[in-house]
């Protein structure tokens, strides 16, 4: 049962297993989820449910998770106070400094694992304005 | 989300000139004529070179609201402003005289112009210090646009716009011609002087060493960017290298003291400079001078670049990498460089502390720089947050307004002379 004082995250990945190992894990400890399975709808739940963090997975058809990133960063009013962690192999330098471009706050290396993740939430929720 | 964003700037809240022209076509219409002020932010881009996109953005968002607020306080009808492109850094002012008062007049605007002018650069200079305030002009074109109906209204506001900024650029290339005048006096007078901004031991606070920067004494040229970007343009680079290095090693004799280090920037196309020679150089001791090569300016021939690097370092001299990290190039750049000091770009070190991407990244350069034998400076330390995290992450030297701000009179703890250990194995003399 999500616990309504907990942060609403957001978890967007095109691989529905993916995304629902996430979400059972996360819901476990108790956070609201919601899921988008492509950058658009990713977009759309984000004005919808304004969650406090994002999980992005990067290769996902139309709309990557970097563009992704991107418009969710330069939102006028959520751009500012959103974490979006991305979930990649940034494996090297060129791939973190593309990251930073696009404005993401963390990464997880893909394949992850949960206790990791868990660690990448844990650690930017920390750094969210408090509700 | 895409259309939005088009019609309206995230960083400025400003509607764009596409989502505009609706709104005041039938003012314009009724009215018959539209004043357009095409604000040029020269070298806005300088500011996202140097401190990343962050800090222009910021700026912009300064600029934005400062324009606001002004223009709330004027009386100009109509009057909108907005910006070309989401975005973008110049901003376009419409006005379109309301029904019951004359269009402004040529000084009405001309007040207009200078006040917003004024309002904008107080502001940057009050939230963002005076090395980003000293380092933009604001050329402000105008046109006026006579409602012709036999033309496509949309196109009239197009042409007026284009008309605008061509007369902001005119204003731009007369002000450089004045800049180079400026500079060429700056050359003839010696008239520039050295701040020294302390370089200080992460863990323990002592100066380690000051790296020189040149500050121009004439207002235009306050601003080491604006003087060598006037520099390049009048093919007068070498002559201010040479200047600001003369400058720097002069003061190092009466400010520092005994084993504080002098860092000196140095560009790559000064190695190409006959008088930039080891013997030229009038310093006691080499061993206590850190020449800083930018990693941004490109450098064409690494042996031969390698070739001068030695000369001077086998009189004992030490190098630098500047910006590291500023670019794609990544570690193996640096690499070829084999220097003794890696300064991390400041776009590495804004707000670390909330960014684990750039932990990441620091983490891999002093572990880098641990492996060869060379230090970790981060620079652009301006919150304790920030010097926290790069003290923890191991980075050895830090500099920034958080610890010390440049200073004319070089200040400082005394710190005993600490040789670090040489990268390569080739260093003779030493």
């Amino acid at each position: 049962m999500a616990d309504t004082s907990l942060p609403h995250i957001l978890v967007v990945d095109d691989n529905p297993d993916n995304a629902h190992i996430i979400r059972d894990y996360l819901e476990a400890k108790g956070y609201p989820i919601t899921v988008a399975y492509n950058g658009d709808d990713a977009l759309t739940a984000f004005e919808k449910v304004r969650p406090a963090l994002v999980l992005l997975d990067v290769m996902m058809p139309g709309r990557d998770g970097w563009q992704v990133c991107r418009e969710m960063k330069q939102h006028p009013t959520l751009g500012k106070t959103v974490r979006i962690v991305m979930v990649t192999a940034l494996d090297d330098w060129v791939n973190k400094r593309q990251a930073l471009q696009t404005g993401a706050d963390d990464f997880v290396e893909k394949p992850f694992e949960l206790a990791r993740l868990g660690s990448a939430v844990d650690r930017n929720l920390k750094l969210t304005p408090a509700k | 989300m895409d259309y939005h964003q088009l019609l309206r700037d995230s960083l400025t809240r400003l509607p764009t000139v596409a989502a505009t022209v609706d709104s005041v076509r039938k003012a314009i219409q009724e009215r018959g004529e539209l004043v357009i002020l095409y604000f040029n932010f020269d070298r806005y881009s300088k500011v996202e070179e140097v401190y990343g996109w962050e800090k222009l953005d910021s700026v912009l968002e300064t600029t934005g609201s400062a324009m606001r607020e002004y223009l709330q306080q004027t009386h100009l009808g109509s009057s909108r402003l907005v910006v070309a492109f989401p975005n973008d850094d110049d901003f376009i002012f419409f006005h379109v005289p309301s029904e019951d008062t004359p269009a402004a007049t040529d000084a009405e605007l001309t007040e207009l112009t200078s006040g917003l002018k004024d309002a904008v650069a107080s502001q940057i200079e009050q939230i963002h210090g005076e090395d980003i305030a000293a380092l933009f002009d604001i050329f402000v074109g105008r046109s006026h646009v006579i409602y012709n109906p036999k033309l496509r209204l949309e196109r009239q506001i197009y042409r007026g716009l284009r008309e605008a900024a061509n007369a902001s650029k005119s204003l731009e290339h007369r002000e450089q011609a004045r800049k180079v005048s400026d500079l060429r006096e700056t050359l003839r007078n010696r008239g520039l002087y050295i701040e020294y901004h302390p370089i200080v031991v992460a863990e323990t606070h002592e100066v380690f060493g000051y790296e020189a920067l040149a500050r121009g004494t004439m207002r235009s040229m306050r601003s080491p960017e604006v003087m060598f970007e006037v520099a390049a343009q009048a093919d007068l680079v070498w002559d201010l290298s040479r200047l600001c290095r003369n400058r720097a090693i002069e003061g190092m004799g009466k400010l520092l003291k005994d084993g504080e280090l002098l860092f000196m920037n140095v560009d790559p196309s000064d190695f190409a400079d006959p008088a930039f020679e080891v013997n030229e150089l009038l310093v006691d001791d080499p061993t206590r001078v850190v020449i800083e090569i930018t990693e941004r300016t490109a450098i064409k021939d690494y042996p031969k670049f390698r070739g001068r690097l030695k000369e001077f370092r086998d009189r004992g001299y030490r190098f630098a990498v500047d910006d590291a990290g500023s670019g794609y190039a990544g570690l193996g750049s640096i690499a070829n460089l084999e220097p003794d000091f890696i300064k991390l770009d400041i776009s590495l070190i804004t707000c670390i502390d909330a960014n684990f991407i750039k932990q990441n990244l620091v983490e891999t350069m002093v572990k880098f720089s641990n492996d060869h034998g060379a230090m970790v400076i981060a620079e652009g330390v301006e919150r304790a947050e920030e010097f926290e995290m790069v003290k923890s992450i191991g980075v050895h030297l830090v500099q920034g307004f958080f610890v010390h701000k440049p200073s004319a009179n070089a200040v400082g703890v005394k710190t005993p002379y600490r040789p670090t250990p040489v990268f390569r194995s080739d260093q003779a003399g030493t």
